[in-house]
């Protein structure tokens, strides 16, 4: 390997992107044919596609990062950039499901009944599960940082004990809302309320898989040994993630769950 | 008028009879030998530590630095040979024949329905 003077990464020529863009092609040109000629064939060849993107190419950034040394200082640096930009276009995402529960519900239209929640529509109490599913996400926002203190002080055992309970709570917190959806008295199909409430919630709860996801990879990568105390971004962006999960959450319980109830 | 050590400014200062029989400033009795240490939490001096005891697995990533360090010009989605060309071929397979099955499908798709 020719010798390098820089910090910076030159990243080896890669497949990812490709494939992943065909990835892309296939699961929307799959979902037109499911739609056009009621065959779900091309969808799923285009998810198993994106699937062995994703596991190959985060694989890939771990053997750059771990294995390789590529994550330099410098390269860290544009990482945190890279996952800050990431996130805030994940809170504009959301903001643009708050803005539509909010132009529906502070001024409700005479067909609502003039009133929000709109007439007809009995909403879930906000003090049962709603209240629950609080505190679980706030006490795993407590456990991953009890996890974070435990990588940077070396704490190996704790660290993996927290890590575990954080991953677990997530899934309680899905668990929760699966049974809250299983059991709510409207649909996504009831107008408005449904519509906004079922969209906003549901994209939280597929946020909350995913970042029950990327902290399980952390879990794993932790049993074997890949983050230091020193350099162990994997697991900060997984924890960014989680909080920013948490933090919207927040905003539901209390603009859709509380005050829209 | 009774008097004490103060602690603070090194000098006598005014104080109450029960003070001044209890003097802060001045140790009673002062230890000759330094007392044992006692640490917060067992201490991990590398030196000292015995066979470590792995929890969950020992730790492999010098042998993985190791194998992904060889500089052999191979790019890193393959370097770890057989399992991942197969992983690799099995993804430009699905790739390539996705791609193709797409347009034809888009394409049949298009046809207009006689009849």
């Amino acid at each position: 390997m020719a010798h390098q003077a820089h910090a910076y990464h030159m990243v080896d020529p890669s497949p990812w992107p490709l494939t992943g863009a065909i990835a892309a092609l296939l699961m929307t040109s799959g979902l037109a044919i499911w739609f056009h000629s009621n065959s779900t064939v091309l969808m799923t060849i285009g998810l198993i596609l994106l699937l062995l993107t994703m596991i190959q190419w985060w694989r890939d950034i771990i053997r750059e990062g771990t294995f390789q040394g590529h994550h330099t200082p410098p390269v860290q640096k544009g990482l945190r950039y890279g996952m800050i930009l990431f996130i805030t276009s994940e809170v504009f995402f959301f903001l643009g499901f708050f803005w539509a529960f909010y132009h529906s519900s502070l001024a409700p239209t005479p067909e609502l009944g003039g009133c929000w929640p709109p007439s007809g529509v009995i909403t879930l109490d906000p003090f049962e599960v709603p209240l629950l599913n609080t505190a679980v996400l706030l006490a795993s926002g407590v456990t991953v940082t009890w996890a974070h203190h435990s990588i940077m002080e070396g704490e190996r055992k704790q660290a993996i004990h927290s890590l575990t309970l954080t991953i677990l709570l997530g899934f309680y917190f899905t668990f929760l809302q699966a049974m809250e959806y299983y059991e709510a008295p409207f649909t996504i199909a009831d107008g408005v309320y449904g519509s906004t409430f079922f969209v906003a919630t549901g994209f939280h709860g597929l946020h909350v898989i995913i970042g029950s996801t990327f902290l399980a990879v952390c879990l794993i990568r932790q049993i074997q040994y890949h983050f230091t105390s020193e350099h162990h971004f994997g697991f900060e962006a997984a924890a960014w993630y989680w909080h920013f999960v948490d933090v919207v959450w927040l905003f539901l319980y209390v603009s859709i769950y509380w005050w829209g109830s | 008028m009774y008097y004490k050590f103060s602690g603070i400014t090194q000098k006598l200062a005014g104080s109450s009879s029960s003070t001044a029989y209890a003097p802060q400033g001045l140790r009673p009795v002062v230890p000759a030998e330094s007392s044992t240490m006692i640490f917060a939490t067992p201490t991990k001096v590398v030196s000292e530590a015995g066979p470590v005891v792995e929890y969950l697995g020992a730790n492999k990533v010098p042998d993985f630095q190791r194998i992904f360090q060889t500089s052999d010009n191979i790019p890193v989605h393959l370097k770890r040979g057989v399992p991942d060309r197969l992983l690799y071929r099995t993804t430009m397979a699905l790739t390539v024949g996705g791609a193709l099955y797409c347009l034809v499908a888009l394409y049949i798709a298009a046809q207009p329905r006689n009849k």
